[in-house]
């Protein structure tokens, strides 16, 4: 990660005057970014909370109803059944991506004959688009064309052909296990730039002083890798909460519309059903969810020594 | 220097030209869209309309599953197309919000308006005015491999014709074993089963709405035979386990592979299985009911429609046009390109020619029927939507009662949906 704070040149203590005429200098600067965020971020925001106001289906004229979808949204369970299923997903997956990760970036963070080889193989899942991932999963899983139950039956694993996408919990694992094989190379990234970081002598001082193996990943990695650790974490925990392709394209939502996350349920809503205002109140909802959810991390993760 | 002189002549000649030809009608453009099923008969249609008419056509094909929402957001930005070929189930909703233009007049004046197929007709028609027209066809029917139908001992010219018929030529066909199955169908597709199954419970005097779609009636008895009759099979082992998992991406393939007896298909069907397996030997017949002598279709397809914003001085190009596609040339051209005539007055000459298993399809599709329903995708075409939700598990239910009970539940949703739009 590039460091964006400011720093002052060390060089020259700069007088007041040059300081103001830095800070018109850095407005200048940011402007064009600035302008990205408020026409791509700022006006959609606003626009998405001001449909959330409106009964607006897709074809027809927009109706102020004020906050009646969110009073509806309150009462409707299908909602609140796609947050539990996406939280449930967001926490199996995390603990999949981020385990799966640091043990991969541990392996590969010192140079080595190999470490470049297995970098490469690792991460080259991460540059496929979840949504050829998904159509490649998606057929490696279809019972009569597909990889998985025909090699099954072969290999004498199970009697018949096994529908592995028609039961929840089998449906459910085997998504999870793609969405793992497919992200925890770009988590291994962070991760192991963080574990580089590390200055060596740490290390080397704890093993003279008879630090086992153990102890030095405890009380000197762990601590060390806090913050790119906070930030593998809040992305995939963001990402996870955002979780849609994989279950649209693989599952449907099913079976029974068991997979069916926020995301999916807010697409459905403003582009199945047509109801773009309730749409627009799902995912102010959702926003207002996530940020949440990154403000707990970002507490937790925080440093102690800083205030 | 604006020269105000030449403008103000230029104007001048300008409206004298206009004044010299009086009731003469100018050659206009029109906009046109087609989902992108209609992308074989739709461009050769047009291009030979603009050969023939001082008017133009701008043909602009859209992926089938944007259509609707391509549509809204360029009616909501005012660039709507001046006239469109739409899925005949998406008319009343659009009908409904005021987006389609009132063609009761235009559509009277045809003399042979009472050839056109009246079940595009009906789901075009709002409050007692058309706001669509039949524009392409497409009937739902039942196909079976005759080579599969020989080796299993049967006569492969014996079209099944009941349920309990297709049940028992199933079950010979399954028994040569060897990855063969007796029955396919697309048991997680809402799309695929409106088109395929809803035919089933018609043709045995039942239905899934009432009352113009305001009451859905999906735990009837009529439903639950018919469901009765998919999970027989099921339970037999009939038809292959991807059937339960399968959202259409399989519709049209299982049966092409050769090693499936019986599926229910479409007037699409035929085409593409000339052209792309042309060593498959196969029969169509129509949807049966539980009774011999009963059959159905879903007559689908698209209407032709015209934007409620389209300019005036538009309309009686987009008029020559539909009448351009009425004329036997226009019906002649989506015969012999995948679609079938819905001008049932010249359908046969029109189809001259042509493999005699599309004259079922056009019978089909005359004797067919449409759902009708403002709230078709959210019911029937979503992938989560209380249809396929409830199909999906009543097909696949362990018991009769289980089966009954998903029914009921779809039944309750479908419902509360329909009752949320009116």
């Amino acid at each position: 990660m590039p460091d964006v704070q400011s720093h002052p040149l060390p060089s020259a203590a700069p007088t007041p005057r040059r300081r103001r005429r830095r800070g018109w200098h850095g407005l200048l600067y940011t402007l064009p970014a600035l302008a990205l965020v408020v026409v791509f971020f700022l006006i959609p925001l606003g626009m998405t909370v001001w449909m959330s106001l409106h009964n607006w289906p897709l074809l027809g004229n927009a109706r102020w109803i004020g906050l009646a979808n969110y009073t509806r949204l309150w009462n409707d369970a299908s909602f609140w059944n796609a947050l539990l299923f996406t939280a449930q997903y967001t926490i199996v997956s995390t603990i999949g991506l981020l385990g799966l990760a640091l043990a991969l970036a541990l392996m590969v963070q010192h140079q080595g004959r190999a470490t470049g080889l297995y970098r490469t193989v690792w991460f080259l899942p991460v540059v496929t688009g979840f949504a050829s991932a998904s159509l490649l999963w998606a057929w490696l899983s279809n019972v009569d064309a597909g990889l998985f139950s025909p090699l099954a039956q072969r290999i004498g694993l199970t009697e018949g052909r096994f529908n592995l996408l028609a039961d929840f919990d089998t449906a459910f694992w085997s998504v999870t296990v793609m969405v793992v094989w497919k992200m925890a190379g770009f988590y291994m990234i962070i991760l192991m730039s963080g574990l580089q970081a590390i200055p060596g002598d740490y290390q080397e001082a704890a093993r003279i002083d008879g630090a086992s193996a153990l102890q030095r990943f405890l009380w000197i990695t762990v601590p060390l890798i806090r913050q790119p650790f906070a930030l593998a974490l809040i992305m995939c925990v963001a990402g996870s909460m955002l979780a849609f392709d994989q279950f649209y394209i693989i599952l449907n939502g099913g079976p029974r519309n068991q997979t069916v996350t926020a995301v999916y349920k807010i697409f459905n809503e403003s582009f199945v059903s047509f109801r773009l205002g309730y749409g627009a109140a799902l995912s102010v909802i959702l926003l207002l969810i996530l940020m949440v959810l990154s403000i707990i991390q970002l507490r937790l993760l925080r440093d102690r020594g800083e205030s | 220097m604006i020269d105000y002189k030449a403008m103000i002549n230029g104007v001048a000649v300008i409206s004298l030209a206009g004044m010299a030809l009086p009731g003469a009608a100018s050659a206009e453009d029109f906009s046109i869209w087609v989902r992108s099923d209609g992308s074989e008969f739709m461009p050769r249609l047009v291009e030979a309309f603009n050969a023939e008419s001082e008017h133009h056509a701008n043909l602009q094909i859209v992926p089938v599953d944007e259509l609707v929402q391509k549509y809204a957001i360029a009616a909501a930005g005012g660039s709507a197309p001046d006239a469109l070929s739409l899925d005949v189930v998406f008319n009343p909703a659009f009908a409904s919000v005021g987006q389609l233009r009132d063609m009761t007049d235009f559509a009277h004046s045809l003399p042979y308006f009472d050839s056109l197929s009246k079940a595009h007709l009906e789901v075009g028609s709002w409050e007692g005015k058309n706001y669509g027209l039949p524009f392409s066809g497409d009937a739902s029917l039942l196909i079976w491999n005759k080579d599969l139908f020989e080796k299993a001992g049967l006569d492969p010219e014996d079209a099944p014709d009941s349920w309990a018929e297709i049940e028992k030529d199933a079950e010979a066909v399954s028994a040569l074993g060897d990855n063969t199955y007796g029955f396919y169908f697309s048991g997680n597709c809402g799309g695929c089963n409106i088109f395929t199954f809803t035919p089933l419970i018609w043709a045995s005097g039942g239905d899934i709405f009432q009352h113009n779609g305001r009451t859905a009636t999906l735990d009837s008895d009529e439903v639950a035979a018919a469901v009765e009759f998919y999970r027989g099979m099921v339970q037999k082992g009939l038809v292959p386990e991807g059937a339960r998992t399968d959202t259409g991406t399989n519709f049209f393939g299982a049966f092409a592979n050769g090693n499936i007896g019986i599926a229910p298909s479409g007037s699409f069907a035929i085409g593409a299985l000339n052209n792309q397996y042309p060593d498959l030997n196969y029969g169509v017949t129509y949807l049966p009911g539980s009774q011999a002598g009963e059959w159905s279709s879903f007559a689908g397809g698209d209407n032709i429609v015209i934007s409620a914003a389209t300019d005036e001085s538009k309309i009686p190009a987009i008029e020559d046009f539909i009448r351009f596609a009425y004329s036997p040339e226009g019906q002649t051209i989506l015969a012999r390109n995948g679609a079938m005539p819905v001008r049932s007055d010249v359908a046969e000459q029109a189809l001259a020619g042509l493999d005699e298993r599309y004259l079922i399809s056009v019978k089909a599709m005359a004797g067919g029927s449409t759902p009708y329903s403002v709230v078709f995708n959210d019911l029937i075409n979503s992938r989560n939507g209380p249809w396929i939700t409830a199909l999906n598990e009543a097909f696949f239910a362990n018991s009769a009662e289980q089966a009954r009970q998903a029914l009921e539940q779809g039944q309750q949703e479908m419902q509360s949906i329909i009752d949320a739009a009116y």
